[in-house]
């Protein structure tokens, strides 16, 4: 027999409640909590429904919302307006711990909520991209870990007929123990389409529950998703993973859209992390309107599902949706056609609380704000970032041969082709893909206008290695860099900030200065961020990962003719560098070389964004054949990875190891046609370096032995033997 | 102008694509659902397209195969109007038993996505018209299920009738006699892994599959 | 010498999306049933038999075969008489 104490230790640890939160919940009920509203807590209070401890900071990105965003209150994403009629939606979402315990699964149900997050809005999803974080190929598992990962993208967006255009691969001993799978979707609304919202509203409106029956899937997902691995987790913990269906989910995306696109919805939402029981309090408490909802009525796998299985199953390819009562019937008939179900199961109240029943009896009435609105909001403790790891001057490279390392580099897993991976992804399914994962950055054409989208993902771990802020400042201006050498202008952005515990104050400090770089980049950049996702708790018995905060860039460029290709094209054209330089870091070269990671310089941000304009409109010139960023490895790695199609090059200027491996912030390569035009139409005040000249068949750096560019891409091309052998 | 049938099932996810490749033809598509039979008077050609019907369960196409609008196909095909499946649309025809042979799992057992080099063995006089025996051309495969494969008498058969329509210049999948599409012995009805609909504009990267129809 | 029938199925908690698909086309068949679960059959034809053998049989269906997390197995031995 257990004390009243006993149960009450209990109750919290089984729902990963504190005692404090505890003591809050009794006092906005002011009562103890009954045994159904335990797992509703457990829910919607969990970090990843709550952002309980990111929330507070998250507020920041709201300064950066300007014009072009539509609905950007209350969403799940902000719609981005980009003239014309076309807009578009997009966000990034984490699913690092299912993955890890089933990486199949966790990447496919990964990539299934992400889409459900678009077409909820009424959007049709046209692409998905992915960020990828691994650790080292002998730790643990981390072969199968990235096989399934790989085939779980791979078999949920074939199957849902949704290009996966690009994405990201990070390897990094961090990551060894916690990996991170961050999922992206990117959705259209075509002129006249209608936004779809999520506020319930309507009194007498029905309630609908739409989709795949409710199973035992993932039963207590949310609350494991927000906590970090012990060592009574893995293979005792066989939770019930949630299966993803993708065929399921194209039913689910065609007959949605075609409910909303018939102005039938009056909101909709999916279910997703705590499934019925997050969507139904959001719905209510977005639309401060109560709601009604018979569990007893909801479509079940199996009878033996209990009310708190119900409210916290995590069975995938559901939503629910409110409509007029006049209006269901035609609504049913659509998603019968599909082969769904289509089933009411509740009513939109006035009085603004939320009833649960079954079979006829009460189960609770909530207020839902007391779940949504009045979920705790933590200022965890956080310093203000000093920068520990800046120096006065870097440590100079040399007596090194630098072709021996880029060749090892362009081998590994770090530097190497991502090939088998991305071909394993339908990348041209929606007949838009103009430039495919084989690019820096993908490029899709937009149906209507015919001007092309970019999407390009952002972060680089070996840069937050050095560098907190820096890093995340680099996680946006990268990936617009990338789009501005090819003519194009950075839009808007997502976020998933991927962090270790926030109790622990030096994370917390990373979080606040990776949120505070990523505002200020964007409102230079003047790219809202339109939405995000935070994934606190990567780490395991106590080790974490290194602060990973992604980003998902969309970008617009006028016109698909003449893109600057990624690599050299024809023989005889110059290359030339600018660079724009306020930091120098020791970089991915310094990484691998177990040299203490440090930057020197101070990052001008006004200047970063102004340097990314120049190059966009230089960029856009006709003399311009090929482009490049110079990223990660440094501009020896840069110019041999523009090497890997037959047409290399030989450096002519005399440049230090130093030069070619350290990595600057920022510099890039244009390869003109014509010299003297290209330097005609660089700004005074831009530095402009002359490199050399593109030649077949060779690459062949300052003072060392040349080395054939068939070489070069073979070692490129294996550097994935390991993991896929390539066929 | 008489219709070109588009049939789609649920899952199909290249019936957009083709929908809007055949408009791009100046012919006049129509979206046929898989419960609904069609008269084959009312359309020109039938084709079906490429995606994941029925989620690629069981087998690819065997589900699709079964829906009762493929009794409508059946006989459309049996009058000897022009049918062509793409992808899945020709896993479906072959397991309906309209095409021969059947398409099973790639040899590295991975889905593959890439450009393809084709070469016409046998020209088609309705689909890919103006290319020519020996003729070369490029265009996308994406696919898990993609080997072409028939037991060796039928494949002999099918290699002496002249069923042959398309071959892999580098096979991708381990498809027998490198076979990356196969026509029936009325020749009025073809199949085809690599969709012609993904290369019809230049932006595309590649245009080998316009004037397709 | 023996030979072993290993069947997979998915767990009875976990979502057999094949399944669901095919009892949808029965369905439309009129050929309605009451529950349609899809799995695998993997035949093992070991050097080893009896006790040894079936022993083999159910660790390389455990450690390689099937993974536990979303699917169960069982292990026959079959005679000679039982061949697909």
């Amino acid at each position: 027999m257990m004390s009243k104490e006993e149960i009450l230790n209990k109750n919290l640890k089984h729902y990963r409640l504190s005692q404090i939160e505890y003591h809050k919940i009794c006092e906005l009920l002011k009562r103890e909590p009954r045994p159904i509203e335990w797992p509703l807590f457990s829910a919607l209070w969990s970090e990843h429904c709550s952002y309980k401890s990111s929330r507070l900071h998250l507020k920041k990105f709201g300064q950066t919302l300007d014009e072009t965003v539509l609905n950007a209150v209350g969403e799940n994403a902000g719609v981005v307006d980009l003239g014309r009629g076309e807009r578009i939606v997009f966000k990034m979402e984490s699913h690092n711990h299912p993955s890890f315990i089933e990486p199949f699964q966790g990447a496919a149900t990964g990539v299934g909520g992400i889409l459900r997050d678009i077409f909820t809005m009424g959007a049709r999803p046209i692409a998905l991209a992915n960020y990828l974080c691994f650790g080292e190929l002998q730790s643990n598992r981390m072969k199968e870990l990235i096989q399934g990962v790989v085939s779980g993208i791979s078999s949920y967006g074939n199957c849902v007929g949704v290009p996966t255009v690009t994405g990201q691969t990070e390897f990094s001993s961090s990551y060894n123990q916690n990996i991170l799978v961050n999922a992206m979707a990117v959705g259209l609304l075509r002129e006249g389409e209608p936004v779809a919202l999520s506020q319930a509203q309507g009194v007498g409106n029905d309630v609908v529950y739409i989709g795949a029956k409710t199973g035992k899937d993932g039963v207590h997902g949310a609350a494991m998703a927000s906590a970090s691995f012990d060592e009574s987790s893995g293979q005792k913990n066989k939770p019930n993973v949630q299966i993803g269906d993708p065929y399921f989910e194209k039913l689910l995306i065609e007959s949605c859209l075609e409910v909303i696109q018939k102005n039938l919805v009056v909101a909709i939402q999916d279910m997703g992390a705590a499934g019925l029981t997050s969507s139904s309090f959001e719905m209510s408490s977005k639309g401060q309107l109560g709601l009604d909802l018979h569990l007893d009525l909801v479509p079940v796998r199996d009878s033996s599902l209990t009310p708190e299985d119900i409210l916290l199953s995590e069975s995938q390819e559901r939503m629910l949706l409110i409509c007029e009562p006049a209006k269901f019937l035609e609504i049913e008939n659509i998603f019968s056609k599909w082969g769904l179900d289509a089933v009411r199961i509740g009513k939109v109240r006035k009085e603004k609380t939320l009833r649960l029943f079954w079979h006829q009896e009460i189960l609770t009435e909530l207020d839902p704000d007391l779940l949504v609105e009045n979920a705790p909001l933590y200022d965890r403790p956080f310093e203000k970032w000093t920068s520990p790891r800046k120096v006065k001057e870097l440590s100079l490279v040399q007596n090194i041969q630098i072709t021996e390392w880029v060749k090892n580099y362009l081998g590994s897993l770090v530097g190497g082709s991502r090939k088998p991976i991305y071909r394993q992804y339908d990348q041209r399914v929606g007949l838009r893909t103009c430039r495919d994962a084989g690019f820096d950055v993908a490029v899709l054409r937009l149906p209507d206008s015919g001007r092309g989208l970019m999407i390009a993902t952002g972060c680089r771990p070996s840069i937050m290695k050095i560098d907190a802020r820096l890093g995340a400042l680099d996680a946006v201006f990268y990936p617009a860099l990338q789009m501005a050498v090819k003519g194009g202008k950075a839009m808007a952005i997502t976020d998933c900030l991927n962090f270790a515990s926030p109790e622990k104050i030096e994370i917390m400090s990373e979080f606040v200065a990776s949120v505070e770089a990523i505002t200020q980049a964007s409102l230079a950049l003047k790219a809202p961020v339109i939405s995000g996702n935070v994934s606190f708790y990567n780490e395991t018995q106590g080790q974490g990962i290194t602060s990973t905060p992604a980003t998902g860039v969309v970008g617009l460029c006028e016109s698909l003719e003449n893109l600057p290709m990624d690599t050299f094209q024809n023989a005889d054209e110059s290359i030339f560098s600018l660079r724009f330089q306020t930091v120098t870091t020791s970089g991915k070269w310094g990484e691998l070389r177990q040299e203490n990671p440090q930057y020197m310089g101070e990052f001008k941000i006004d200047e970063a964004a102004a340097f990314i304009d120049e190059v966009r409109k230089l960029a856009k010139t006709k003399n311009v054949t090929s482009s490049q960023t110079v990223g990660q490895g440094g501009l020896a790695v840069a110019l041999a990875k523009m090497s890997l199609q037959g047409m290399g090059c030989v450096i002519e200027e005399k440049l230090s190891p130093d030069r070619l491996v350290r990595e600057y912030f920022y510099e890039v390569l244009f390869v003109v046609k014509d010299a003297n035009e290209f330097l005609k139409a660089v700004p005074e005040k831009m530095k402009v370096h002359y490199l050399g000249s593109t030649c077949p068949g060779v690459f062949k750096l300052p003072g060392e032995e040349e080395i054939s560019t068939k070489e070069l891409n073979q070692i490129y091309q294996n550097a994935f033997q390991e993991v896929f052998h390539v066929p | 102008m008489k219709k070109v049938g588009v049939i789609r099932f649920p899952g199909t996810n290249c019936d957009r694509d083709v929908f809007d490749w055949v408009s791009g033809h100046n012919q006049k598509p129509e979206f046929l659902w898989h419960l609904d039979q069609f008269h084959s008077t009312d359309y020109e050609m039938i084709v079906l397209p490429g995606g994941f019907s029925y989620g690629d369960y069981l087998r690819s196409g065997a589900l699709a195969a079964r829906s009762p609008v493929m009794k409508s196909v059946r006989e459309f095909a049996e009058l000897g109007r022009p049918v062509l499946g793409i992808c899945n649309g020709f896993q479906i025809l072959c397991e309906a038993e309209l095409l021969p042979g059947a398409l099973v799992k790639n040899e590295h057992q991975k889905f593959i996505d890439e450009w393809a080099g084709l070469q016409i063995e046998n020209p088609h006089s309705h689909f890919g018209a103006r290319y020519e025996s020996g003729n070369r051309l490029r265009l996308p495969i994406a696919h898990g299920d993609g080997r072409f494969y028939a037991p060796a008498k039928e494949l002999k058969k099918i290699e002496d009738q002249g069923l042959v329509w398309l071959r892999y210049q580098n096979n991708p999948n381990g498809s027998l006699n490198n076979i990356a599409g196969v026509m029936n012995q009325q020749k009025n009805v073809v199949g085809l892994m690599p969709h012609p609909e993904r290369a019809s504009h230049f932006w595309m990267g590649g245009i080998d599959g316009k004037d397709f129809l | 010498m023996a030979r072993y029938a290993i069947q997979i199925l998915p767990r009875e908690v976990i979502l057999d999306t094949q399944g669901r698909a095919v009892e949808q086309t029965l369905k439309l068949q009129n050929l309605t049933v009451q529950s349609c679960l899809v799995g695998k059959y993997i035949e093992l034809d070991l050097g080893e038999s009896g006790a040894e053998g079936f022993q083999k049989a159910k660790s390389i269906a455990e450690k390689v075969l099937c993974n536990p997390l979303i699917e169960r197995f069982t292990v026959q031995t079959l005679n000679d008489e039982v061949k697909l």
